[in-house]
């Protein structure tokens, strides 16, 4: 696969039993492009980010990706809730003992400034919201500067404020970053992500490659392109 | 000091449930005479009068059975459960377990009286029987009913097998094992008395049954009192062990 590439999937299939999930789906993600999937709830958008962080395997179809660890940001936060949130953000440091240099100090510090945790960083997760928890994954995943992140709408329970910092930095601090990012939220999709796979259908199939800022637009009413396309879309509104 | 403050907390706690039985043991024995139900007072007043000289040594015999019937059972009880839900075949496991609970303890304990003789054997081996498919079917269900999802999250970031187990399974376990020291000695104190109601002519079991045949029933309700601060102590010294080593595990809610 070409260096700028960094995801590239070619007639994946994922059924089960009788029922088709993912149908011959084929698309790519260059390396450092930020592309959200959207789709009707139970298309299969976490069924994909499981196969392609590879917790699950394809039916059939081929995966190829240019980084064989990329960071999973789940829908729920999936915390120790026997660590607290300094040892939740430093188990992947533990698990791959590698060393907590300054410079991850000096980011662990700034990421826990953006998302206001610092005073909770030695509390246990239940005893935080689902807001706090949630960021806590996110620091936890993006801490250690991956090549590709694979993200299941993980700012579904943070706050608007709280999220539109989160993804600013994530923006401003992780340039490269190659994301592709599952979610139901239209206003998420211009801000953290260039471009959106739109499918249309209740499985994920075909799916069309739009510009995240028309995409938004399109579907909130403000410009509606008069174009052929667009018509093609208007039946579709009601998927959302 | 801080020990000292858990233990007697927790034997409060535990307290309470033997309480509410000595209040309505004591609300049941003013329907009926002394020599059918005696109140807990009449039970203990006079005590010394019926009581065996060497009661220490049956205690103490009791307590090694007890102790060693529940060892058995735990240890392979908790294992083979974990053994079961991580190869999956917790199904057949527990089917089979469920096929032993229906085994009369009274039929295993002849069996177990015949092959080995009178002794501490027949009241081990009962213990052990009778408490490990209860263990087993406990941790089987504990570990079926985990959160998997830190699990899957240690397989996203490449963790080791072991380093899965170590920290998700692991921490997982810590109230299965809780729950299954709290109901394995329970059991454990119940059977053990039948083990030697059978098989043995020392313990406490053994004193009961003599008791009961010559219907000394203050000696036998004295008995059933020991029974109960045994299992109260068992209790309390296990809440003790949890508050003080495992307490972080035991968290209010998953996340």
């Amino acid at each position: 696969m070409s260096p700028a590439l960094m995801l590239k999937t070619s007639a994946l299939c994922k059924s089960y039993q009788d029922c088709s999930v993912i149908k011959s789906l084929s698309f790519e993600l260059k390396s450092g492009e930020r592309t959200s999937i959207f789709a009707p709830s139970g298309a299969g958008k976490t069924t994909l980010i499981r196969i392609l962080a590879g917790l699950e395997p394809a039916t059939s179809g081929k995966l190829q990706m240019n980084d064989p660890a990329p960071v999973v940001l789940f829908q729920e936060p999936r915390l120790f809730p026997y660590m607290t949130v300094e040892e939740n953000i430093k188990l992947p440091w533990r698990i791959h003992k590698t060393d907590w240099t300054i410079q991850t100090q000096l980011d662990y510090q700034e990421w826990l400034n953006v998302c206001e945790l610092n005073a909770w960083k030695n509390h246990y997760p239940y005893q935080l919201s689902g807001g706090m928890r949630q960021k806590v994954a996110i620091i936890r995943g993006l801490l250690g500067s991956p090549s590709l992140a694979l993200m299941d709408e993980p700012f579904q329970s943070i706050g608007q404020i709280s999220k539109a910092a989160i993804i600013d930095h994530i923006k401003t601090r992780y340039p490269n970053l190659s994301i592709l990012m599952a979610t139901h939220s239209l206003e998420e999709i211009p801000l953290l992500t260039d471009s959106v796979y739109y499918f249309v259908s209740n499985q994920l199939e075909n799916p069309l490659k739009l510009n995240a800022i028309d995409f938004q637009n399109l579907f909130s009413g403000i410009v509606y392109p008069a174009n052929d396309f667009a018509e093609s879309l208007k039946g579709t509104k009601e998927c959302l | 000091m801080k020990t000292t403050r858990i233990f007697i907390s927790a034997l409060l706690t535990e307290a309470v449930g033997v309480l509410v039985i000595l209040a309505v043991w004591g609300g049941v024995s003013s329907f009926y005479p002394p020599y059918i139900i005696p109140s807990p007072i009449e039970t203990i007043s006079g005590i010394s009068g019926y009581l065996p000289a060497d009661l220490s040594g049956h205690l103490m015999i009791t307590l090694y059975r007890t102790l060693m019937g529940f060892l058995i059972a735990f240890i392979f009880g908790t294992s083979g459960g974990i053994l079961a839900a991580l190869v999956r075949a917790d199904k057949p496991v527990n089917s089979l377990m469920v096929a032993l609970q229906v085994v009369p303890g009274t039929i295993l304990g002849v069996i177990f009286l015949l092959m080995f003789g009178i002794g501490s054997a027949t009241p081990i081996l009962l213990v052990a029987f009778l408490t490990l498919p209860t263990l087993a079917i406990n941790t089987i269900n504990g570990l079926a009913k985990r959160n998997t999802a830190s699990e899957n999250y240690l397989r996203s970031i490449h963790a080791s097998k072991w380093q899965i187990v170590r920290f998700s399974i692991l921490p997982a376990l810590v109230p299965v094992l809780q729950s299954n020291l709290s109901l394995g000695i329970s059991m454990a104190v119940k059977v053990v008395v039948l083990g030697e109601f059978i098989g043995s002519q020392d313990g406490l079991g053994y004193l009961l049954n003599h008791a009961r045949l010559i219907f000394n029933m203050k000696e036998v309700f004295f008995y059933l009192l020991i029974l109960m601060a045994f299992s109260l102590v068992f209790q309390a010294v296990q809440s003790l062990f949890f508050s003080i080593s495992l307490k972080k595990f035991a968290y209010p809610e998953a996340v």
